[in-house]
C-alpha cells in the first residue's frame, strides 16, 4: 500500500514537474516567470534590500541552488563575491558554470565602460564592464530571449509554450518601451550625480549626464576631500539631483544636497527594493518617475 | 537569385503599363542593374581586402600554442604582524598547556604557527590556485611560503558532476570537522587559533591527506552530511596506516534576517604505537558548533559563534576526558570597521591538572577596502605554563592581511 502511494506520488510529481529555476536577483525572477509561466518554479537568492555585490552566502541559500534545474545570474562580475562559494558547495552539476542550466544574462547585453586597464588601484572594477545594465528596460528583451532558449533546452517538451510566452512578452514589452521612451523624452532631468555608477545604462540611453559619483572609487567609502570636490563640481555644472541607492548610507548624499541646494532621489535597483515596485513595469515606472520629476 | 526575381517582377509589371512608360521603366531597370553591380563589386573588394588582411596577420602569428586562457585563477595572501608581549621569546617558544600539551624537551620548541615572536612576524605568503581540470574535476592548491620554506597547506581535487547531491574530495585538505577547522587563518575573526583546537588537536588543526564525501539533502532546509577518512590527526602520528575517521552533520535555518547554523562532528582516531611516544590509544573528539548571524544591512551584522570540543582517550585502566570551548561575538559596524570579543575556556582536564584554563581576546579591525585588513588584537591568556610555572600572558598585536588577485569569497 505504502509503495503504491509512493509510486503514484512519484509519477504525479513527474507529470506536473516544473522546472526549478534559481535566480540571483528579483528582476531575473520576474522575466523568468513571464517566459516560463506555469511551467517554472522560481526562487530568488538575493534580497532586494541589500547591495547586489555583497549578499551574505547564507547556508540556507544552498538548498535553493542545490534543487535548481537552472540558475540565472546577472553576470559581469556582480555575483563574484558571493555566488562562487555557494555554487561550489551546492553539489549540483546541472547549474555549475558551463552546464546547460547555467545562464549568464550579461552575455546578451553590450556592456559599457569596459576598463582599458584593469587594476584594483581603481577600486572594485569589473573587468567585463559595468554590470548594472538592468536599470535600462531596453535590456530586458534580449535577457528574456536567452532565458526562453535555455528553458527550451532544459524542458524541450514545452518548447512551443515557452516560444509563445516569449512572443507575447516581447510584444507587451515593446509597447511598454514605446510609452517609456515617449515619457523619457519629456524628462526634465539632464544632469545628475550618483552614489555608484548604478544607473549608468538608463542615464546613457536618455542622454542624462552623470557628472560624478559620491564614492571616490567603486567600492570605496566616501571621503571628505572627495565630497568637497564633488560639491564644487556640482555647483560648476549646475547639478541639483543626487541619485542614491537603497542600501548605502544616505548621510553623505544628504550633506551634499544641503551644501549644493540639490535633492536626493532614491532610485530602486531591483524589484522590491522600494515600495510600489512589485513588477517589471512598476520598477521602471518608479525609476522614471523618481529620476524625472 | 533575388536580383532575377526583382527584374522579372518588374518586367512583368512593366507589361501592364502603357508603351510610353516602358522606356522610362527600362531606364530605371538599367539604373538598378548598375547599382547592384556596384554593390557586388564593393562586396568583392571588401572580401578580398579582409582576406589579404587575415593573411597579413597570419604571417606574424606567434600565438599558435598560447595557453594563457587556461591559466588557473590565482590569488596571493600576505600576513604579517607586530607583537608586544610580556614574555621573552626564549621562554614563550617552550610554553605548554598543563594536562593538554607537554613541555617540549630542551632544545625543542612548541609548535606556534603564527605570531611567534615579540617584535615583527612575517607569518606567511599564501599562493592559492584554482582551476577547472576537465568536465569532471576542479583542482585547488594552496601553498604557504614561510621564511623557513614552502608548505603545502592544501592540495586537492573535487568532483564537479557526481549525482544525488554528492561531492567527493581527494588530496591534502583541512577537514570540515567543526566550524573553525576548515577555515584558513586569514579568514578567522581573531588572529590566534581557538585554545580548544590547539589543546585537543594541535596547532595545525585537522589537515591531512585523505578522502571526503559530502551529501546535501534534496530538502528546502539545508542539511549536509559528510564523512572523511584521513591519514592522521597530527603531524606527529606515525605513518604506518591511515588512522583517522571523521563524520559530521550540519544544518541551518533562517529567522528573518538571522541565520542559524548548527552542527555536530566526530573524529575517531585509531590506536597506534610509536617508538618515541609509545602506545597511543583510541581517541574520540566530539564537536558541537553553533553560529548565529544577524544581518542588519549590506555592510553590518552581529555574529555569535561557539564551539564545544571534548576528547575521550582510552587508557590502560579506562578512559580520560578533556574538554573546552570557545565563544566569540563579532560586530561588523560597516564596510570598514568591525570589533569583537572571544572567550576561550578549557574546563575539563586530567585528574590533578587545572581544569579552569582561560583566555580573553578582543579585537578591532579596519578594512580600507575589501581586499585588505588591519587588526589590533589584545590577548590575556591564563592557560600557559613555562617550565612548570603558570604565568599570565598579555599581548598586543597589530596585524595586516592582504588578499590580492582572483576575487576571494566572503565567507558566511
Amino acid at each position: 500500500m505504502k509503495k503504491i502511494v509512493l509510486i503514484t506520488m512519484f509519477l504525479s510529481a513527474a507529470l506536473f514537474a516544473k522546472v526549478n529555476v534559481a535566480v540571483t536577483y528579483n528582476y531575473l525572477g520576474e522575466i523568468t516567470k513571464e517566459v516560463g509561466a506555469d511551467n517554472v518554479k522560481v526562487v530568488v537568492l538575493a534580497s532586494p534590500k541589500f547591495d547586489p555585490h555583497f549578499i551574505v552566502p547564507k547556508p540556507s541559500l544552498l538548498p535553493k541552488v542545490h534543487n535548481a534545474d537552472m540558475l540565472v545570474i546577472n553576470g559581469a562580475g556582480l555575483e563574484i563575491g558571493w555566488l562562487p562559494p555557494l555554487l561550489r558547495s551546492a553539489n549540483n552539476s546541472h547549474v555549475i558554470s558551463g552546464a546547460v542550466g547555467f545562464v549568464d544574462v550579461s552575455r546578451t547585453v553590450d556592456l559599457l565602460d569596459k576598463p582599458l586597464s584593469v587594476s584594483r588601484a581603481f577600486g572594485d572594477v569589473h573587468p567585463q564592464g559595468n554590470p548594472h545594465f538592468s536599470s535600462d528596460p531596453h535590456n530586458i528583451i534580449p535577457i528574456a530571449m536567452l532565458i526562453a532558449k535555455k528553458l527550451q533546452a532544459i524542458d524541450s517538451k514545452n518548447s512551443a509554450k515557452y516560444q509563445s510566452n516569449l512572443e507575447s512578452f516581447i510584444s507587451k514589452w515593446n509597447s511598454y518601451l514605446a510609452q517609456f521612451d515617449a515619457d523619457m523624452q519629456e524628462c526634465k532631468t539632464k544632469k545628475v550625480v550618483q552614489y555608484h555608477k548604478l544607473y549608468r545604462y538608463i542615464l546613457g540611453r536618455y542622454n542624462i549626464e552623470s557628472v560624478g559619483t559620491i564614492e571616490p572609487l567603486p567600492g570605496v567609502s566616501p571621503s571628505s576631500k572627495h565630497t568637497i570636490e564633488l560639491i564644487d563640481k556640482m555647483r560648476e555644472n549646475d547639478v541639483n539631483i543626487i541619485l542614491q541607492d537603497v542600501y548605502h548610507e544616505q548621510k553623505t548624499a544628504k550633506f551634499i544636497a544641503s551644501k549644493s541646494n540639490a535633492t536626493v532621489r532614491v532610485i530602486p535597483h531591483d524589484i522590491g527594493s522600494v515600495e510600489g515596485t512589485d513588477s517589471l513595469e512598476n520598477l521602471y515606472n518608479t525609476i522614471k518617475d523618481r529620476l524625472c520629476h | 537569385m533575388i536580383r532575377n526575381a526583382l527584374i522579372l517582377s518588374m518586367l512583368s509589371s512593366a507589361a501592364l503599363f502603357a508603351n510610353d512608360d516602358i522606356d522610362e521603366l527600362k531606364k530605371q531597370i538599367a539604373q538598378l542593374q548598375q547599382h547592384l553591380n556596384t554593390i557586388e563589386q564593393t562586396q568583392k573588394v571588401n572580401a578580398q581586402k579582409e582576406l589579404n588582411d587575415r593573411i597579413a596577420t597570419a604571417t606574424k602569428s606567434s600565438s599558435s600554442f598560447n595557453q594563457s586562457a587556461f591559466l588557473p585563477d590565482m590569488s596571493f595572501i600576505l600576513d604579517a604582524s607586530a607583537v608586544s608581549r610580556n614574555i621573552k621569546n626564549s621562554e614563550y617558544k617552550a610554553y605548554n598547556m598543563p594536562g593538554f600539551t607537554e613541555t617540549p624537551p630542551v632544545g625543542a620548541e612548541t609548535e606556534i604557527p603564527f605570531n611567534k615572536d615579540r617584535g615583527f612576524n612575517f607569518n606567511y605568503a599564501e599562493v592559492a590556485l584554482h582551476s577547472v581540470v576537465d568536465p569532471y574535476f576542479d583542482a585547488n592548491v594552496i601553498l604557504h611560503i614561510r621564511e623557513d620554506g614552502l608548505e603545502v597547506e592544501e592540495a586537492f581535487v573535487t568532483t564537479r558532476g557526481l549525482p544525488y547531491g554528492l561531492r567527493a574530495k581527494v588530496g591534502k585538505f583541512r577537514s570540515n570537522f567543526g566550524r573553525i577547522n576548515a577555515m584558513h587563518q586569514h579568514a578567522w575573526n581573531f588572529t590566534s587559533q581557538p585554545l580548544v583546537y590547539e589543546a585537543l588537536i594541535g596547532g595545525e588543526g585537522i589537515n591531512s591527506s585523505g578522502v571526503q564525501l559530502q551529501w546535501i539533502a534534496p530538502t528546502d532546509t539545508y542539511l549536509m552530511v559528510g564523512a572523511e577518512a584521513m591519514q592522521k590527526l597530527t603531524p606527529e602520528s606515525p605513518n604506518e596506516e591511515n588512522n583517522l575517521y571523521i563524520g559530521y552533520v550540519k544544518s541551518s535555518i533562517d529567522i528573518g534576517d538571522t541565520s542559524i547554523l548548527g552542527g555536530v562532528s566526530l573524529a575517531h582516531s585509531k590506536y597506534f604505537e610509536d617508538e618515541a611516544i609509545g602506545l597511543v590509544n583510541d581517541s574520540d573528539i566530539y564537536g558541537a558548533e553553533l553560529t548565529i548571524k544577524s544581518i542588519f544591512d549590506s555592510y553590518s551584522s552581529l555574529t555569535l559563534q561557539s564551539e564545544l570540543l571534548s576528547r575521550t582517550q582510552k587508557t590502560a585502566g579506562g578512559s580520560t576526558t578533556q574538554a573546552g570551548m570557545h565563544s566569540e561575538l563579532v560586530y561588523k559596524i560597516n564596510s570598514n570597521y568591525s570589533t569583537g570579543v572571544r572567550y576561550d575556556w578549557l574546563n575539563k582536564n586530567l585528574d590533578n591538572q587545572p581544569d579552569d584554563l582561560e583566555r580573553y581576546t578582543a579585537m578591532v579591525e579596519y578594512k580600507p577596502f575589501e581586499f585588505s585588513k588591519i587588526r589590533l588584537q589584545f590577548t590575556h591568556d591564563k592557560s600557559k605554563e613555562f617550565s612548570g610555572e603558570q604565568k599570565d600572558i598579555n599581548e598586543v598585536l597589530l596585524g595586516i592581511t592582504i588578499e590580492a588577485g582572483a576575487h576571494g569569497a566572503h565567507a558566511f
